[in-house]
């Protein structure tokens, strides 16, 4: 009996061992594949962003599979849906890093969800690229094995006011926010010039998330006489406060910030969006970077996808982009800590989609380049202003 | 079928169970509750933690709308406030967890107060509204007393240290949660089988034959929504804990939608259905990814946008199949398997 | 002044899509005694229809809407045979938790079958802006109330004269009582399901010519909510008025008290209403027997 317990267990190792599973110090690091996994919503109103964001990687990794994969092996991505759920980012995150055994993170679903996850992150010291909602915590402490790609709400938000009161001195302003982490950093960014700046502000609004009606919040803008409006929703706020403008008869000079800077918001919003001003470290699609980017997707997506494309896409494309490179750059075998190492000697990477990328010792944040941008109603784009 | 099991003593008749295999078989889960923490790899431990978090809540509805009858739609207001008790108590003021879980009990407590008082005339959905609304303002309130916690920036927790056992690692953490959660467990039960649990089920059998036998419908309503919110307030602190982070954002209206969920499917009025609810609503989600995954290579190849959809549709299809066959809930099928078993091969 | 009119009439608007919504939750309460927390999806799902209507057979409004309302019509005969018919009898919370599995299903069709993104109905009417005495007012906002009003009137009419109204008031009251009388209760609850499918459909479709048609559009249920208990659940004209009353207390608050009251404007007006009427305004005491 035990002659035949030892035989098979013989066999069951050697079989094991066999079976191609390379005994790499570091999980997700198979002979013939590497497996990258990452968290987005892909369910519900945040779908449009966690599945454009998705998109961007999987451009990135099929362009990489194509040229033959990271020294020779193909890239494998893992992806879970947490439905905009915090509870289900933490979950989903450990069922990556821990069942699925990837080798890196990309993503990480929202400002809220990514700032809940970087306990779990920090525990495994898995490599992690994030590129969704790059927020300050995410950076600051720098964690060892955490990076962001990126510019922080803050920075976006102070950029867009300094451009708009250049060009608009002595105006009164506005702004309006949500009641959220979002609308907070919006909120710090815009005080930080007013600050500084010493504007005027006449008029400032807060609601809460969910909220579709505008018209007494636009009202108010209306009489308290505000000419340069800074427009803190996402989406369908926003679109619903132009259309509350126009229907009062008003334009001011509005600026609105990223997360909405979406082609079918201006679509939505008709004329009454032609000229608002946005701001973003991405380049519009409208110019050749960003028309070069969607041939490059044509090729590699299937056509239904291509509807999902926006701006997200273009910053998941970089992060898995500066990701991949990374892995490359460590040769046959890549380790985890090889490829922290290599994260951080990351310097000026193209990307073709933003400013070159790069971190640095202790440096965990990208800071990318800024530029503004002026939407377009007769074209439906965002044209860079310059 | 048991005879002759006659009960001697006043402490036989008030004991939960007399039936020494059910002890045995209780004692046995707890030890498996108990060791499962070292065993379990940290994506089912997850799950773990979270049917324990969610069967206090649910407990604590379920004292509410099982045992009393009064519908809340709004109960994650009772979370949210109980995990903000307690964050404020520990992390900003920096008292001890102890202080803080009493906090996040007694703060949503004197919470329900408020709520309950004008409930107490009102029936069926017009109470669950009220409830609803109340949830609502709470949230505003929340957000709009940002110098006590900190408004929509949200407050971040460390896991507690009591008595000098830490309880930072997943494991003992898990362990904090099945301690409350059988504790809760324990005390909806007592109160199932005392004075007033029967005071609550009349008034939800019919509360105005409730009041003709001599039972204060006001006081006993408003006990009923103090105790419920105490359980629940705990249930948010454990919740606010694993998520590392409390804010509003983390507690959306779902949850309240859920919880009903919970109970419904469970089966209403018990404590064994809040449980068998909790755990079968909480694993659905990732049942029914198992069930695609099966299809994973088709999924694979379609890939649309809303492939991801059919999860949820799966999971509102499985609770609508569910009630359609078994409106009593798990519950219901329990005792119908324990009829089964116990009187085959006859019918009854 | 002008302020004052302004904030009514907006509130007006937006009470009116409110006051549709809930004048369907009422018809549904009315006939079948059950709460139909799928009514927002409903809203959604007829809105997204019109939309595929206009912009793959015909943008005309006359070819949408009468394709939008014979779909609403088909859902709602489809929900009552398929899902509700089958809980005949059930205790109420199972039927109530059915219709949650209902809106589940619904909300994550929106993303399956179309997608995440907002779209606007472009039927080429509703846009224009009016400019009446400093006041600017949408003629899709004006088109809203004068659909509630009209619908209001249609509705107390339909109850109070037409035969199959006094049938459905007699299901309401008593279906066991109407069935000895030999009304067809299975008859009267398609019939009401399909009203109100109908009438979630017309908010819908104004709802995405006045703002957008996105899969964020559910969360209108939850507002009229409120305004169905307002006015009082059994009470359908009075859901109406109760989503007209709070359309206005939130834009007033707005406009006075500041952005950060108006969501709860609502909630808080409900709470003082039943306090006073426990039944809402309109609705009627359930008298229960012992």
């Amino acid at each position: 009996m035990i002659k035949y317990l030892a035989t098979a267990s013989l066999l069951l190792a050697g079989a094991y061992l066999s079976s191609g599973q390379a005994i790499a110090a570091d999980p997700g690091i198979t002979d013939s594949e590497i497996l990258i996994g990452d968290v987005e919503p892909l369910t519900g109103p945040p779908a449009l962003l966690g599945v454009a964001a998705s998109l961007g990687h999987k451009i990135a990794i099929a362009e990489a599979n194509a040229a033959g994969g990271i020294n020779g092996r193909k890239i494998k991505y893992v992806l879970e849906d947490d439905g905009y759920v915090t509870a289900r980012t933490i979950q989903d995150a450990r069922k990556i890093i821990d069942v699925d055994k990837v080798f890196a993170m990309l993503g990480m679903s929202g400002s809220g969800q990514s700032i809940a996850v970087m306990p779990v992150l920090e525990k495994a010291g898995i490599p992690t690229v994030i590129d969704v909602a790059p927020v300050k915590f995410l950076w600051e402490p720098p964690r060892k094995n955490v990076f962001v790609v990126g510019q922080s709400y803050e920075e976006g938000i102070m950029h867009l006011v300094t451009y708009l009161a250049d060009k608009n001195p002595g105006k009164k302003w506005g702004l309006m926010t949500q009641d959220d982490d979002y609308g907070i950093t919006v909120r710090d960014g815009f005080d930080a010039i007013v600050k500084a700046r010493k504007l005027n502000v006449v008029y400032s609004g807060n609601y809460k998330k969910g909220q579709q009606d505008f018209s007494s919040d636009m009202l108010q803008l209306k009489e308290s006489g505000a000419e340069v409006f800074l427009a803190g929703g996402i989406i369908g706020e926003n679109v619903a406060m132009m259309k509350e403008l126009e229907k009062l008869g008003i334009k001011p000079v509005v600026g609105i910030f990223w997360p909405g800077r979406i082609e079918p918001v201006l679509k939505l919003m008709g004329p009454a969006g032609d000229g608002i001003f946005a701001v973003d470290y991405v380049e519009p699609f409208a110019g050749p970077a960003g028309k070069a980017f969607l041939e490059k997707a044509k090729g590699l997506l299937p056509e239904t996808e291509m509807r999902g494309i926006n701006r997200y896409t273009m910053t998941g494309y970089a992060a898995a982009k500066v990701l991949i490179a990374a892995i490359g750059r460590c040769g046959k075998e890549p380790t985890w800590a090889c490829t922290i190492g290599e994260l951080e000697k990351t310097r000026n990477v193209e990307t073709g989609v933003m400013a070159p990328v790069s971190f640095g010792p202790g440096v965990r944040f990208s800071n990318q380049k800024l530029q503004i941008m002026q939407a377009e109603f007769s074209t439906l784009s965002f044209k860079p202003v310059n | 079928m048991r005879s002759g099991d006659f009960k001697e003593t006043y402490g036989e008749l008030v004991a939960l169970t007399d039936s020494r295999p059910v002890q045995a078989w209780s004692l046995a889960l707890v030890a498996a509750l108990v060791v499962a923490p070292y065993l379990l790899n940290s994506y089912a431990l997850s799950f773990l933690t979270i049917i324990l978090i969610t069967a206090v809540g649910a407990l604590g509805l379920n004292i509410l709308t099982g045992y009393t009858g009064l519908i809340s739609l709004g109960h994650v207001g009772f979370l949210v406030t109980g995990a903000y008790a307690y964050a404020v108590t520990v992390s900003k003021y920096g008292m001890p967890p102890v202080v803080g879980f009493l906090a996040a009990g007694i703060v949503p407590g004197l919470a329900s107060l408020v709520v309950g008082a004008p409930s107490l005339r009102l029936k069926g959905l017009y109470l669950a509204i009220t409830t609803l609304a109340f949830s609502f303002i709470i949230n505003s309130v929340i957000l709009e007393a940002r110098p006590l916690t900190n408004g929509a920036r949200g407050i971040s927790v460390q896991r507690p240290e009591i008595f000098g056992v830490s309880f930072d690692s997943d494991a003992a953490f898990t362990h904090l949660c099945l301690g409350f959660a059988i504790a809760t467990l324990f005390a909806t039960l007592n109160i199932r089988r005392s004075r007033v649990g029967r005071a609550f089920v009349a008034i939800r059998d019919n509360d105005t034959a409730a009041r003709v036998m001599g039972i204060n419908l006001h006081a006993y309503k408003l006990f009923a929504f103090v105790t419920s919110a105490f359980i629940t307030g705990i249930a948010g602190a454990l919740y606010g804990i694993y998520l590392s982070f409390v804010s509003v954002e983390g507690f959306p209206f779902l949850l309240s939608i859920e919880a009903l969920a919970i109970l419904i499917v469970g089966g209403l009025g018990s404590a064994l259905g809040a449980v068998l609810g909790t755990i079968l609503i909480v694993l659905l989600p990732e049942a029914t990814r198992l069930l695609l995954s099966l299809f994973s290579s088709q999924m694979d190849s379609l890939f649309s946008t809303g492939a991801q959809e059919l999860k949820s549709m799966l999971y509102g299809l499985v609770i609508i199949l569910f009630l359609r066959f078994q409106p009593r809930g798990l519950v219901g099928a329990w005792h119908d398997i324990r009829r089964l078993w116990v009187n085959w091969p006859l019918r009854y | 002044m002008l302020y004052l009119v302004q904030l009514l009439i907006s509130g007006l608007a937006v009470g009116a899509i409110y006051g549709l919504i809930a004048m369907g939750f009422a018809v549904i309460y009315k006939s079948t005694g059950l709460v139909n927390f799928a009514q927002g999806e409903m809203t959604m799902i007829t809105a997204y229809i019109a939309w595929t209507i206009s912009t793959t057979v015909s943008g005309n409004v006359f070819v949408v809407a009468i394709g939008a309302l014979l779909a609403a019509i088909l859902l709602g005969l489809v929900i009552e045979r398929l899902v509700m018919r089958p809980m005949l009898g059930e205790p109420v919370f199972a039927t109530v938790m059915v219709t949650i599995g209902l809106a589940v299903i619904l909300r994550s069709s929106i993303n399956f079958i179309w997608d995440a993104y907002p779209h606007g109905l472009d039927l080429g009417v509703g846009r224009g802006i009016l400019h009446l005495g400093g006041i600017g007012v949408r003629t899709g906002q004006i088109a809203v109330i004068a659909a509630l009003l009209l619908l209001l009137a249609a509705v107390w009419g339909f109850f109070r004269y037409s035969k199959f109204g006094i049938a459905m008031r007699a299901v309401a009251a008593d279906d066991r009582t109407a069935l000895l009388m030999g009304i067809s209760a299975t008859r009267v609850h398609a019939i009401a399901w399909a009203a109100s499918s109908v009438i979630a459909g017309i908010a819908g479709v104004f709802f995405a010519i006045s703002y957008d048609l996105s899969p964020a559009m559910f969360q209108l249920g939850l507002k009229a909510f409120p305004a169905t208990i307002l006015g009082g659940l059994d009470a359908v004209l009075g859901s109406g008025l109760g989503g007209l009353l709070i359309g206005i207390t939130e834009n007033l608050a707005g406009g006075y008290l500041g952005s950060g009251m108006k969501e709860i404007a609502g909630f808080v007006m409900i709470i003082v209403v039943l306090m006073i009427r426990p039944f809402g305004i309109f609705g009627e005491r359930d008298i229960e027997r012992v």
